[in-house]
């Protein structure tokens, strides 16, 4: 069952209804469990015993670590979790450095469960928290749902126990106005994944990834072309994806952390980090880079936590060198950030403000933009390749017209969109609110004939590959 | 309890929301195919009838389907070229297949590349509901503006489970009748919904519809022997009627997707069959098919014809369908390359 479809918004309706009905707190809470045990069961039947297992070793252990929060029981319990992740995600990657005995082999090629990344480290957070303290003590139905939880349990947001425990059990929040706030974040995600679904799809048959393809006869505006079709793309499906499922726990009533927050219009690379994949990006922050920063007290230190933080951020997506160096490269830029921060601290500004900011955007644009060759290049020659084809001039232009105009409309629409969205007055919330009804249920139409009629089928989001 | 400002605004909100959709599904079409934003647009606007039956508008188009100057699906004709002509139905025009790789099609390539060179080209004459009998009276017509060499014959059986339609009164000449209106986001809506019933309701509903449709008439469990006979009587004029045009016929047996056991869900397949004939039952139509190809085999073995026999050289896999009879792309490529083996040995020898 896919979250983008038409059955999996009446199973939520029933969920709702149900949960609507009940005044019981308990059996709502495994109301919502069931239901979300169902949902990871129709995504891959075989997977969910392992969502189970994590689920009650996990909720054990943080009792445990409660009770005696010393550090060794700390680190094991986190290395089971990471030896979980290791097992389906990494190990394939190593299948080339393993032994070619058939067990190994076989171990090579075990299928990922999906979202286990997503919830293995909601797991570990819940670990930490533990040791350090938290106060929030689940029930086992309580935790099985947090780590379960069918808006999130595929692709995120990775949420903390202390957010999501107390609001399971509030009670029941889901009212009308809570219903109508989350629909149009549900829209506005639809939408945003319809776009994405577009640039895949590309025009003509040609999309994104038919560009990536074209290896070796890419010139300079070809690459710019295809990266920023690809950052987009990205951008679109899962902060669309993330807006969707945000929106969907809002109509049951429950308030899940943002995940994107216009990341694109950052004028700093700190910025951005600050605004994409805000729920990994603030776990990363919490649990790797603070206890490593704070771990010695010299400021170069902090700089080689920050890249060391941002190298796992990348080994999260996958065991590859190519994300072990977009994550350095991103550190890098971070450490490059700061650097340049302390040496204007004090200086006289250079130039009017709106050029500054101007710069700066672009700069920062830019380099997230090229970063996205390390993250999609399907080897080190393929990146190479792009980045030469991207950085050293070389004129012409490969890739079919209508691809191109496909790109650059969808990114200046959405460039212009925002423009507007920022000079109008925000009367309620929600991205098409500040339009008068007939507009907006115009909009509706829009989004709901691209997701349902035009969309590209059968495509699967990009980040439940991670 | 809503007030009437509320409900108004309720109505307002769906009328601009289904309105907008329809906007939407003209817009989609005016610029995916060219389409007119206003005025009726389906496949019927792409023919107009004649004294024979439905004929082609040269150079019509709609969605993936465009016709040529002489009114038939594909490309135009090359002066000169050695042209197959392919009288068939809808399977042969190429209903569900991606444009370019309905059989006719994917045939041309295929005689080209064993060729080594633009030898051949294919004239797909075939149209949605083309029976044998009108694709006979049509050949001379073909025969003056194309001058095949080679004539393709792949005849539908189930055309002859109902009465001849010559049977009916003659509908005059001219535009085929259409309503004024339509909307065109129902047909999206529908396959959309078609595709989120389960199979079971599907099936369930479709036997609804069958017993409506078949009203007070007794479905038969096995095809009359008599209407076989019409097939093959049928067929043998088609042959006659190009022999004396001077065109070499070749008969090719008709195919399915059932294989030698049925499942659960080839049963539900021939009931979606059945849908469009509702007075033969389920079992009837796989013996039909047999026998009609019995008739095709004996036909080209009394009458000289060659027969090119794709029933059995045909895997009846999924894959090669998109439902009963109807060839997907990959389906389409295993009909295109099962008749240029056929059909080589007879375009050398003549």
């Amino acid at each position: 069952m896919s979250q983008v479809s038409l059955l999996y918004a009446a199973a939520v309706l029933v969920v709702w209804m149900t949960a609507r009905v009940s005044s019981s707190r308990p059996f709502r809470l495994w109301i919502y469990l069931a239901a979300s045990w169902l949902f990871y069961f129709s995504l891959d039947a075989r997977f969910l015993p392992l969502l189970v297992l994590s689920s009650v070793f996990n909720y054990y252990y943080g009792r445990l670590i409660r009770r005696q929060p010393r550090v060794g029981l700390l680190w094991a319990g986190a290395l089971v979790n990471v030896a979980l992740l290791g097992v389906f995600k990494y190990l394939p990657a190593l299948r080339p450095l393993l032994s070619q005995s058939p067990f190994w082999q076989h171990v090579a090629e075990l299928a990922l469960p999906l979202g286990v990344s997503f919830w293995t480290f909601q797991a570990l957070s819940y670990l930490f928290d533990q040791y350090r303290g938290d106060d929030t003590r689940p029930s086992m139905g309580e935790f099985c749902l947090y780590m379960g939880f069918a808006p999130t349990v595929m692709s995120g947001p990775i949420c903390r126990v202390g957010d999501l425990v107390p609001q399971f059990r509030a009670p029941f929040a889901g009212s009308w106005a809570s219903v109508r706030e989350g629909a149009q974040g549900v829209w506005v995600g639809v939408g945003m994944i319809t776009l994405a679904r577009m640039l895949a799809a590309g025009h003509g048959g040609f999309g994104v990834a038919d560009a990536f393809a074209l290896r070796g006869t890419l010139g300079t505006a070809d690459a710019w072309v295809m990266l920023l079709g690809y950052g987009f793309q990205i951008y679109f499906d899962f902060a669309g994806y993330s807006r969707l499922v945000i929106g969907v726990a809002r109509m049951l009533g429950f308030q899940l952390p943002e995940n994107f927050d216009r990341p694109y219009l950052s004028t700093s690379v700190t910025s951005f980090w600050q605004r994409w994949h805000m729920s990994l990006s603030f776990w990363i922050r919490d649990y790797v880079f603070l206890p490593l920063a704070m771990s010695r007290r010299e400021v170069w230190w902090r700089h080689v936590s920050l890249v060391i933080s941002m190298a796992v951020f990348g080994l999260w997506h996958s065991a590859s060198w190519l994300f072990l160096l977009w994550g350095v490269y991103q550190g890098l830029m971070l450490v490059g950030h700061r650097l340049w921060q302390q040496l204007r601290r004090g200086a006289a500004p250079i130039g009017p403000r709106w050029l500054r900011s101007g710069a700066s955007w672009l700069l920062t644009f830019l380099v997230i933009i090229l970063s996205w060759t390390l993250f999609r290049a399907e080897g080190a020659s393929h990146a190479a390749g792009i980045l030469k084809a991207a950085l050293i001039p070389t004129a012409g232009l490969q890739l079919p017209g209508g691809f191109v105009l496909l790109v650059l409309g969808l990114v200046a629409g959405y460039f212009a969109s925002q423009l507007a969205v920022s000079r109008v007055p925000q009367r309620a919330p929600g991205l098409l609110s500040w339009l008068p009804m007939p507009a907006r249920f115009a909009c509706y139409a829009a989004i709901f004939y691209l997701a349902v009629f035009r969309a590209a089928e059968a495509q699967g989001f990009i980040y439940a590959q991670f | 309890m809503p007030t009437r400002t509320q409900i108004a605004r309720g109505l307002l909100a769906v009328l601009i929301f289904g309105g907008s959709l329809e906007l939407y599904a003209r817009l989609d079409d005016y610029i995916s195919y060219g389409a007119p934003m206003w005025g009726v647009y389906n496949a019927e606007t792409l023919y107009v009838r004649d004294a024979i039956g439905k004929r082609g508008i040269p150079h019509a188009r709609f969605r993936k389907w465009g016709l040529n100057a002489l009114g038939y699906r594909g490309p135009d004709l090359i002066d000169g070229r050695p042209t197959v002509v392919c009288f068939g139905a809808s399977e042969t025009f190429g209903q569900q297949e991606r444009e370019g790789s309905e059989y006719p099609r994917q045939l041309e390539q295929e005689l080209n590349a064993r060729a080594g060179a633009q030898a051949y080209q294919v004239l797909n004459a075939a149209y949605a509901g083309q029976t044998v009998r009108t694709a006979t009276l049509r050949v001379p017509e073909i025969a003056a503006m194309a001058r095949p060499v080679t004539a393709l014959i792949y005849g539908v059986p189930a055309s002859y489970i109902e009465p001849p339609p010559l049977d009916a009164p003659p509908v005059p000449p001219g535009r085929i009748e259409q309503p004024r209106f339509e909307l065109r986001i129902v047909d999206r809506v529908r396959t959309l919904l078609k595709g989120m019933i389960p199979g079971s309701v599907q099936t369930w509903l479709r036997s609804r519809e069958i017993n409506a449709d078949r009203g007070a008439a007794t479905a038969v469990a096995r095809l009359p022997e008599a209407n076989i006979q019409r097939y093959r009587d049928d067929l043998s004029k088609l042959v006659a009627a190009l022999r004396q045009e001077g065109i070499t016929p070749v008969l090719v047996t008709h195919v399915d997707a059932f294989g030698e056991t049925l499942s659960d869900s080839d049963r539900a397949l021939l009931t979606s069959w059945r849908k469009f004939y509702p007075t033969l039952q389920e079992e009837g139509f796989l013996d039909m098919e047999r026998r009609a190809n019995d008739a095709v085999r004996s036909l080209g073995a009394e009458t000289g014809v060659p027969v090119i026999d794709l029933e059995k050289a045909m895997p009846t896999a999924p894959a090669n369908f998109t439902d009963f009879a109807h060839f997907s792309d990959a389906g389409a490529a295993i009909v295109a390359k099962t008749l240029a083996d056929g059909l080589l040995p007879i375009l050398n020898r003549d």
